[in-house]
């Protein structure tokens, strides 16, 4: 079968580790040109670099904030510039932060709803510019079932996760029209990423509930992320595709 | 398609074709020569024709409509270059300038020029210029989209067209803009005015009152009326007229005048005011040597007097110039930029000079030297330093092509203007262009509107002061779509806060008349016996003015103020396009009893 995704550029928002490293790597093994921006972790990012052009023609690490608008803006020109446009957009950048409600701070929420939701937006919004241009588009949004179920998890990451769904559905409906399709994707717990934080015994309590029996693993929702953004996934918008091991 | 004027859309129908031309055919009965329209249907090409001897027919001409508009646009585009070879593009039905009798002519092009090329059995060939532009000519017919119906015909599809004015069931267009003819009374005597003016009616209240009823039941919601002349003011009770007019069913009420009442009496203009109308300011000059050869006299002063009460009392101003050839073209920019800088003046409306009525008929003009549509934006290209482009404009869909071309002016965060046609794709978003003086404030505008502004978004950096464009594009967003419901006059004026338009109208004349256009005209004429006249078909045939004065009635003409019930002879002229294709004489073969088509019952 040829690969998935042969002759795109993708872009995957906190693609330097866990989660979206694995998403970079499995979009770069389909046959897509990848690029992934960063904030922190420059080891992480050379080293995944250097791991995708072992596997793709050209791929690139940009060290930039979701929330830095003109950054975002640079960025996505310079794709533009030298790939011709960008095709896929996965806005996985997020945060994650274990803390009950009361002792929550104004700050904690800001910072949860700015990366996770303001961050989506502007990335989206930098990317559209192309995809209008070029009448096609695949972009997905990374949720999680704290966002569509009602789980033990703090209330902000919960709001935020569950605006994306809201996003997703609002910016489908919109931009459909120039063939772009917007959906989002909400994993249970994963043995990596923002899932390292969670307790063990809420771990143990997610387990008992699946019918699998067990978290799930970067590498599965990689493997779903790169059909989702897929010609082949040609029909879909606007929805929200839950990857829990059946909760 | 709606005709996107005029909301709401969901209570008239459109056609289930897009008009494109005439074309010469025959009856499939009794094969008589008789012209066809050609419409679009889907993907279809489809030939509708109407014998009076054997009634309406519809035939499938292609299976394939792209690729049929494709080829009848090559065909033109052969013939858009600069030699002198001429090359036929098609025909169509027009009138001998000297006879009005109606003939079929060449629609020819030669050096990148459109013309008529006649030849009546009575006068003998004669020539006619119809556009100084084929390429824009040819293009224009690729913007044609549906017509929409009224939801009531004034008349019955019986003799044909024109004969059957107005409108029957087989003109191809609602009433856009009804101009309503309240007096024949003018304190001016202007040698380009296009009506006949007898000087013997001021319209009764009455009659008023049951043109609007009239107007109303057959089209439901009007964004527009227009009260004309002669010159309305001069009519004793004109404010009744406009109590009357002014109703929910009806945006805006406009009050088409020279100004001079306007000017004079400033207790008048302040009542314009408080009546909430709008002024339609004839106002083609800017010196005394242009008045004197359009208007008679020398009105600078005129002028400058009824805009300063339109300043004082912010009447809300559309600017009518009409521009002819060697008399005023050379101050079309000027018009341009009173246009860009009076904030009272919200459109400009050019109207390439019709030589037609009982001035205009007679006025000295050179048939193949004149002005038309891309003639004025030419001259509005070079006089405005190319402010406003001939790319800024197209040609308005919903009445036919040829007839009105138009851009809006989007009003920048600076205070300076951006035709549309910079950062708008005209053919893509034909519902922009609408017959009107404003853009709307409608959904459907809503719609055209996101998708401009994404396309504004992407490709910002290619457009024109883009990013600029489009913070003008969210302030236009935010005024004009607010979360709550506005009703009609409402959106009229929130859309003219944002936006300025420039339209040109060339009305037709005994050169240049094309039946083809006047049965897609939306500009009409309602009159005092309920029928509602296509313009050009009404000056051309019922005023008994096109050559000048002294022109008779067209034999099945009836003019303008007459309520009698009983329709002329039909019998005893050639009054339809049946006997000018057969090239049969008056009263050789006369029409059957009426045909009481479905698309022509009330």
């Amino acid at each position: 079968m040829s690969k998935l995704l042969e002759g795109r550029v993708a872009l995957v928002t906190g693609g330097s580790r866990g989660l979206g490293r694995a998403i970079c790597l499995t979009l770069a093994r389909e046959g897509a040109d990848v690029a992934f921006n960063y904030s922190k972790s420059d080891a992480a990012a050379s080293e995944l670099l250097a791991e995708l052009r072992k596997i793709t023609k050209r791929a690139w690490a940009f060290k930039v904030s979701v929330l830095d608008k003109a950054g975002l803006n640079k960025m996505v020109r310079t794709i533009d510039d030298e790939a011709g446009g960008i095709d896929i957009l996965v806005n996985n950048a997020g945060i994650g932060q274990v803390v009950p409600l009361a002792l929550m701070e104004e700050e904690d929420w800001d910072r949860m709803m700015n990366t996770n939701v303001k961050g989506a937006f502007l990335t989206s919004q930098a990317v559209l510019r192309t995809m209008v241009r070029a009448k096609r588009g695949r972009i997905l949004n990374m949720s999680s079932l704290a966002g569509v179920k009602m789980m033990l998890a703090p209330v902000h990451y919960c709001a935020a996760k569950a605006a994306l769904k809201g996003f997703t559905e609002g910016l489908a409906k919109e931009i459909a029209r120039y063939g772009i399709t917007v959906n989002c994707l909400a994993p249970g717990i994963l043995d990596e990423g923002v899932a390292v934080n969670v307790p063990d015994n809420k771990k143990a309590d997610y387990i008992s509930h699946c019918a699998m029996g067990r978290v799930g693993t970067v590498a599965e929702v990689a493997e779903t992320v790169a059909f989702l953004v897929s010609d082949r996934n040609s029909y879909m918008n606007g929805a929200t595709v839950v990857l829990d091991g059946g909760v | 398609m709606e005709c996107s004027s005029c909301a709401p859309a969901e209570i008239r129908k459109d056609r289930d074709h897009t008009f494109i031309k005439h074309e010469m055919s025959k009856c499939p009965k009794c094969q008589v020569p008789i012209e066809a329209r050609i419409g679009l249907r889907g993907n279809e090409v489809i030939s509708l024709k109407f014998c009076k001897d054997c009634g309406q027919s519809v035939e499938i001409v292609s299976g394939d409509a792209k690729a049929y508009m494709k080829a009848f646009l090559k065909l033109g585009e052969a013939g858009v270059d600069l030699s002198g070879e001429e090359k036929f593009f098609k025909q169509t039905t027009s009138t001998c300038a000297k006879c009005l009798d109606l003939i079929v002519v060449d629609v020819v092009t030669r050096q990148n020029k459109v013309f008529f090329k006649k030849m009546c059995p009575k006068c003998g060939p004669s020539e006619a210029l119809v556009s100084e532009d084929a390429k824009y000519y040819i293009n224009a017919y690729s913007y044609a989209r549906a017509g929409t119906e009224p939801l009531v015909f004034a008349t019955e599809v019986e003799k044909g067209c024109p004969t059957d004015c107005g409108t029957c069931g087989d003109h191809e267009q609602h009433t856009c803009l009804p101009i309503i003819e309240i007096t024949d009374h003018c304190n001016l005597e202007c040698p380009i005015c296009i009506v006949n003016n007898k000087y013997s009616n001021h319209i009764s209240l009455d009659d008023f009152q049951k043109i609007i009823d009239t107007l109303v039941s057959n089209e439901g919601h009007l964004e527009s009326i227009a009260l004309s002349g002669g010159e309305p003011t001069s009519h004793p009770k004109i404010m009744e007229i406009i109590d009357i007019a002014t109703r929910p069913e009806i945006a805006r009420v406009v009050v088409i005048t020279n100004g001079l009442k306007l000017g004079k009496d400033k207790a008048f203009a302040k009542k314009l005011k408080e009546k909430g109308v709008y002024i339609g300011l004839q106002l083609d000059g800017f010196t005394a040597d242009t008045h004197e050869k359009i208007r008679g006299r020398d009105l600078c002063k005129d002028k400058d007097a009824a805009l300063a009460s339109i300043n004082e009392f912010g009447l809300r101003t559309q600017m009518i110039f009409v521009a002819a050839r060697g008399v005023n073209e050379h101050q079309i920019g000027q018009a341009v930029d009173l246009l860009m800088t009076n904030d009272n003046i919200l459109s400009l409306n050019f109207q390439p000079a019709a030589f037609t009525g009982f001035g205009g008929g007679k006025f000295k003009h050179d048939p193949m030297d004149r002005l038309t549509i891309p003639g004025v934006i030419k001259a509005m290209e070079d006089q405005t330093d190319g402010r406003v482009k001939m790319t800024d404009f197209a040609p308005l869909p919903c009445s036919h092509p040829q007839c009105v071309s138009l851009t809006y002016l989007l009003r920048m965060n600076d205070g300076s203007f951006m035709p549309f046609g910079r950062f708008v794709d005209f053919k893509k978003h034909g519902k922009m262009l609408r017959s009107s003086a404003t853009l709307g404030a409608s959904a459907e505008m809503q719609e055209v509107f996101q998708d401009v502004i994404h396309e504004v978004f992407a490709n910002q950096d290619d457009i024109e002061r883009g990013p600029e464009v489009l913070q003008a594009l969210r302030r236009s967003v935010d005024v004009m779509f607010p979360d709550r419901l506005v009703n009609p006059k409402e959106a009229v004026q929130i859309g003219e806060s944002q936006a300025k338009s420039i339209f040109l109208h060339h009305y037709m004349d005994k050169h240049d008349f094309d039946l083809e256009r006047l049965r897609k005209c939306c500009h009409h004429y309602p009159q005092v016996d309920g029928r509602i006249m296509p313009a050009c078909g009404f000056n051309m045939f019922h005023r008994g003015a096109a050559t000048g004065p002294e022109t008779p009635l067209a034999p099945w003409g009836k003019g303008p103020w007459d309520k009698s019930e009983v329709k002329p002879a039909f019998e005893e002229a050639r009054t339809d396009t049946r006997q000018a294709l057969a090239g049969l004489s008056p009263g050789e073969k006369p029409g059957k009893a009426p045909h009481n088509t479905e698309l022509g019952n009330k």
